[in-house]
């Protein structure tokens, strides 16, 4: 269901990124590096003031045509993004919420391995069936 | 309307638009002087009131768009000011001519007109005329901006005239139905009478009203206007005229709450050159609404109906979220009409210049991304690449960089699009290095030396390939070079095999039409793209100075080194200066290069790519000394594994040298890489001193070289080995050929000698020499030989080894209580390779065993030229290897009493073990002769107690 999944690193570049479609790869990266600019207002517009209580989930970012943008960030300031055909109406919040969850979870056992060097691309095998699975699901 | 002005912002609906036209030829540039001068009067505050007026001025301006003049007042052309060439007299008329050709265009829409006539002279001149101005020429024409003056105050006594007009007939005449183009055919034969339409004539009327109260400079009478017309359009879902309405009120409480203005760079203009900044400050900000009920103004200008509207006059404006509100709603209704898209498209761009000023980015957004999908009709190629930089601009306003860079791309995109039959690859290369930013990307490629890469790879790359392939189209290599030099040295983590190999191929097919170069490159707009070094081409892990090999190494003289300390502080120890010493020893390396010899420099390297990687003229980049560097090529293999490379030079100069980095060429690159900015790279220190010049010496000897090699207790390293069996007793000569090969007169030698066997007891000297007569053959020139002799004589003990004499002994006399010591054998032969073979039963002379081994090391020290008079030396060592083997035995001892009895004969039994004739002598006897494996008796007259007696073998020659 979802389109593209992509992890970004608190300094904005990409950890894990993959797209369904593959032969348009390209559109994804910048669908989601553009993206990034409405997460960076979301979080400055939070303000600082209640971290501990503060919502991961973005929400939608943007609605394209053809696509919607939902964005989840960590405390960390790693953050999630997730791509969604907009002619998919089964999707509501709530089941964003729960994928963007699961992807957190999954991301933090990534984090966990001790051979895992922060900031590197994710290669996870666990991780990669994990996204596989939210990206066939339903369709 | 079909054409958007994008640059409209919010205030501009206070603004009288006036149109700046040339007539007949007018060189563009006298024109846009004139339009220069014209527009910088921009504001003008009307006399006897404090109301000021703002004019657009612009030059080019669609007719069809001054159709929409009803709709919104702004829109509507109501100055024209002609500029025309006029030489003589003759053409006036024609001109005259043209002038009003020019006023019939916007005819219906003027409210005045003025003619600037540039070059007559004459009569024509002198008439007096309101609407045309004369000048002799453009640099002469100091009057314009008065003229423009009195030019705007007519405009406003028109549009006094009609607010007046307008605001008054309110109940008298039937009010006309304004309406926008499109509009005029639905409104054919609708009942005029009716209730329904009679509010939507009023609320039209109230809204144009509004909108001429606005250009007046009465803000607080515009916003009453503009409420009443909301509420009564509202009551008719008069849509269009709604959101208009709506708009105007926005605009009016933008102009009310932001007196900088929202559109950037007209806000610098709107409080100079006014004659009362201070008093239009304080009419502008929002707590000080009561300063606007200007009482002078309502009672002398405004024949205001609505006086009840005093009340809530700090109400009628809007608040800033009342704002958005009403811009969307106005949007809204807008939308409802394919005909007023750029009306919308134009309330969408200002409105995301008010919420840019607002700071509410996330509003602007959704406002931006509405504008994206406003389908104006087929849009020009010009006319998307117009779009798309514009709302690349404005997104850049409301901070999004991203996306901003994400349209200035497509724009760019747009420039080179394949239905365009001129591609502007200028154009595109232009905006394209405008969206660097965005990406994060700079093209300085120190930026990414440190630490992780920035940005996102994926976009960056593409934005590269572009960007080589813009510059190439673009007919300039050297940027498409630097362009892919920096893409394969800051992407290269990132890049494919398949993509490396790529990039490499075209960087290769490029460089050689045009070699990439160390130069900074600057780009049409000004900037410069600083060199890319190729510093992971190959990557370089360690770098270290090497030491000159021992026997170059150049010493300083003791007496001079004290010299040295002293000079440097009065004192032994301090802090201080340890620990300026100590910083400085980090850098600089303990030992020294010499004036003209090769240095070396290890450079420990790896190829990252999957190929082989050719890297040519490889050499070293020094300062502080002149330095001939030897350039070398190499070839790594592919991925290959930290690689030594040996970079070499020659020092020309003394001082102190410093190893900044090294240059290669890569794919036809030319990198200079320095160290400091190499990531990663261990170096021990890079700077090094350079002594002058010192002569080489060379040595020759008449010995075979020795496969030994000595080990030296004190580290000193022996350049040359030579080696020498002798017998016990044997000397020899060593003839040593000096040779300076350097470039320097050797001047002084010292010739020392050091014993390594210390354990043997060695009688007499072991090495002899006589260094006068070589020394007289001093100073050596280059390329001289001098001879130097060397006496070798080997004089061992060899006692303890004599179990032969055990094995001989026949009478039974006990020889192990003897205090037996072997004699002074002294055997000289110079044939040692032949081993005594018929050696007798039980013992082998020739055995390793009974060979003793004596090594020593000659070292000579030496100096000459500049070098010498600077105190160093040079020291070169010989290294000897002697090994004795025994000569003579002592098979058997036997004592007979004598003819005293204080004397007894001492028999010998000596055996030659060797093939050669020797030759025995004890103190006081005759010579005893002994050939080859030849066992004789040899007596000796012992006279007393404790006397020595001594054998003596004596070379017999052959």
């Amino acid at each position: 269901m979802a389109v593209c999944v992509a992890v970004i690193a608190k300094e904005n570049y990409p950890l894990y990124i993959r797209s369904a479609p593959t032969e348009n790869e390209l559109k994804f990266h910048y669908m989601v590096h553009t993206s990034l600019d409405v997460v960076d207002e979301k979080i400055s517009a939070m303000g600082k003031a209640l971290v501990d209580q503060r919502e991961l989930y973005l929400g939608l970012l943007y609605p394209t045509e053809d696509y919607k943008v939902y964005g989840y960030v960590t405390n960390s300031k790693v953050k999630f993004v997730m791509v969604v055909d907009s002619s998919n109406t089964a999707l509501r919040d709530n089941e964003i919420r729960s994928m963007f969850r699961k992807l957190h979870n999954s991301y933090t056992d990534v984090m966990c391995n001790p051979f895992y060097n922060p900031g590197d691309r994710i290669q996870s095998r666990a991780f990669d069936s994990m996204v596989t699975s939210m990206m066939i699901q339903v369709c | 309307m079909s054409v958007p002005d994008y640059m409209q912002c919010a205030e501009d609906h206070q603004t009288l638009l006036v149109v700046v036209q040339p007539v007949g030829i007018v060189s563009e540039e006298n024109f846009f002087r004139i339009y220069k001068r014209i527009s910088s009067v921009s504001q003008i505050s009307v006399r006897d009131s404090q109301r000021v007026l703002y004019i657009r001025y612009r030059h080019h301006y669609p007719p069809e768009n001054n159709e929409w003049g009803d709709f919104q007042t702004h829109r509507k052309v109501v100055g024209l000011i002609t500029i025309t060439d006029c030489f003589s007299a003759k053409d006036w008329p024609q001109t005259f001519e043209k002038f009003h050709v020019q006023k019939e265009i916007y005819g219906s829409t003027l409210y005045d007109s003025r003619l600037f006539v540039f070059g007559l002279q004459g009569e024509i001149t002198e008439q007096p005329r309101t609407d045309v101005a004369f000048y002799p020429n453009y640099e002469d024409c100091e009057a314009v901006e008065k003229r423009i003056e009195d030019f705007i105050e007519s405009l406003f006594i028109v549009l006094e005239s009609k607010r007046l007009d307008r605001a008054t007939d309110k109940s008298g005449d039937k009010i006309p139905l304004l309406c926008v183009p499109f509009e005029k055919k639905d409104f054919v034969g609708l009942d005029t009478d009716s209730r329904h339409y009679k509010k939507r004539c009023q609320g039209r009327m109230r809204k144009h009203v509004g909108d001429l109260c606005l250009q007046a400079g009465m803000l607080q009478d515009s916003l009453v206007h503009y409420h009443m017309s909301v509420e009564l359009l509202r009551s008719v879902n008069d849509f269009l005229w709604l959101g208009a309405a709506l708009e105007g009120l926005c605009s009016a409480s933008v102009i009310c709450h932001y007196p900088g203005g929202t559109g950037g760079k007209t806000g610098a203009r709107r409080f100079q050159g006014s004659s009362l900044p201070a008093e239009a400050a304080n009419r502008h900000r929002p707590g000080a609404q009561e300063v606007l009920i200007d009482p002078g103004a309502l009672t002398t200008n405004g024949i205001n109906p609505d006086t009840s509207a005093e009340i809530g006059r700090a109400k009628n404006c809007l608040s800033p979220e009342d704002i958005i509100d009403k811009y969307k709603e106005a949007i809204s209704y807008y939308s409802k009409y394919k005909n007023a898209g750029v009306i919308e498209l134009e309330a969408c761009v200002k409105a995301v210049r008010v919420l840019a000023i607002q700071k509410r980015s996330m509003d602007a957004s959704e406002f931006l991304q509405n504008a994206v999908y406003i389908n104006l009709r087929q849009l020009s190629e010009e006319e998307k690449i117009q779009r798309y930089s514009i709302l690349s601009e404005l997104y850049e306003l409301i901070g999004f960089h991203r996306k901003s860079a994400f349209f200035k791309r497509v724009a760019a995109m747009q420039c080179v699009a394949p239905s365009i039959s001129e591609p502007g690859w200028r154009a595109c290369y232009k905006l394209l290095l405008e969206t660097l930013p965005g990406y994060s990307l700079s093209l300085d490629p120190k930026d990414f030396s440190r630490g992780t890469h920035r940005g996102w790879a994926a976009v960056q790359m593409r934005l590269l390939h572009e960007l080589v392939y813009a510059s190439r189209r673009m007919g300039n290599p050297a940027l498409s070079v630097r362009h892919l030099s920096f893409l394969l040295q800051t992407m290269l983590d990132f890049l494919s095999d398949q993509e490396k190999k790529d990039v490499t191929q075209s960087l290769e097919n490029y460089t050689c039409k045009c070699p990439g170069t160390m130069e900074l490159l600057t780009l049409p707009g000004g900037p410069t793209l600083p060199p890319v070094p190729f510093t992971k081409l190959p990557i370089v892990r360690r770098v270290k100075l090497l030491n000159l090999p021992t026997s170059l190494r150049p010493q300083k003289m003791k007496s001079l080194l004290g010299q040295n300390v002293s000079t440097k502080s009065p004192f032994i120890y301090s802090p201080i200066i340890a620990h300026n010493r100590g910083e400085e020893r980090n850098k600089k390396i303990d030992f020294q290069w010499v004036q003209g010899d090769v240095c070396e420099v290890q450079l420990m390297v790896y190829n990252p790519m999957p190929f082989e990687l050719r890297v040519e003229n490889m050499g070293l980049l020094t300062s502080g000394v002149d330095f001939e560097s030897l350039p070398a090529a190499l070839s790594l293999p592919a991925e290959s594994g930290l690689y030594p490379v040996t970079l070499v030079g020659v020092p020309q100069t003394t001082g102190m040298i410093t190893v900044n980095g090294y240059h290669t060429t890569v794919f036809g690159v030319f990198s200079d890489c320095l160290l400091d900015n190499l990531p990663g790279v261990k170096t021990s220190g890079s700077t090094v001193e350079v002594i002058p010049a010192l002569p080489r010496l060379q040595i020759s000897t008449s010995l075979p070289r020795s496969a030994h090699s000595l080990q030296p207790s004190s580290g000193d390293e022996i350049s040359t080995n030579v080696s020498v069996q002798l017998y016990n007793g044997e000397a020899q000569q060593l003839v040593i050929q000096l040779e300076n090969i350097g470039t320097e007169p050797l001047e002084t030698l010292e010739v020392t000698s050091r014993l390594l066997t210390t354990k043997e007891k060695l009688y007499g000297d072991f090495l002899s020499w006589n260094l006068e007569e070589t020394l007289a053959q001093f100073p050596l020139q280059p390329g001289k030989v001098a001879t130097f002799v060397v006496n070798i004589k080997v004089k061992l003990d060899f006692s303890c080894q004599e179990n032969l004499l055990q094995d001989l002994s026949d009478d039974g006399i006990s020889v192990s209580g003897f205090p037996l010591c072997s004699p002074f054998r002294q055997v000289v032969r110079p044939r040692v390779e032949s081993k005594p073979v018929n050696a007798p039963e039980g013992g082998k002379p020739g055995d390793p065993s009974h060979m003793k081994t004596l090594e020593a090391i000659l070292n000579f020290k030496y100096s000459g030229g500049p070098g010498h008079a600077e105190g160093y030396y040079r020291n070169l060592s010989l290294g000897l290897h002697v090994e004795a083997e025994p000569s003579v035995f002592f098979t058997r001892v036997t004592t007979l009493p004598a003819t005293s009895t204080r004397q007894c004969h001492l028999l010998l039994d000596i055996f030659n073990s060797t093939e050669h004739e020797l030759t025995v002598s004890a103190r006081g006897n005759e010579e005893l002769i002994l050939h080859a494996g030849e066992c004789q008796r040899l007596a000796v007259v012992r006279r007393a107690e404790g006397e020595t007696w001594l054998c003596r073998t004596k070379h017999c020659a052959d």
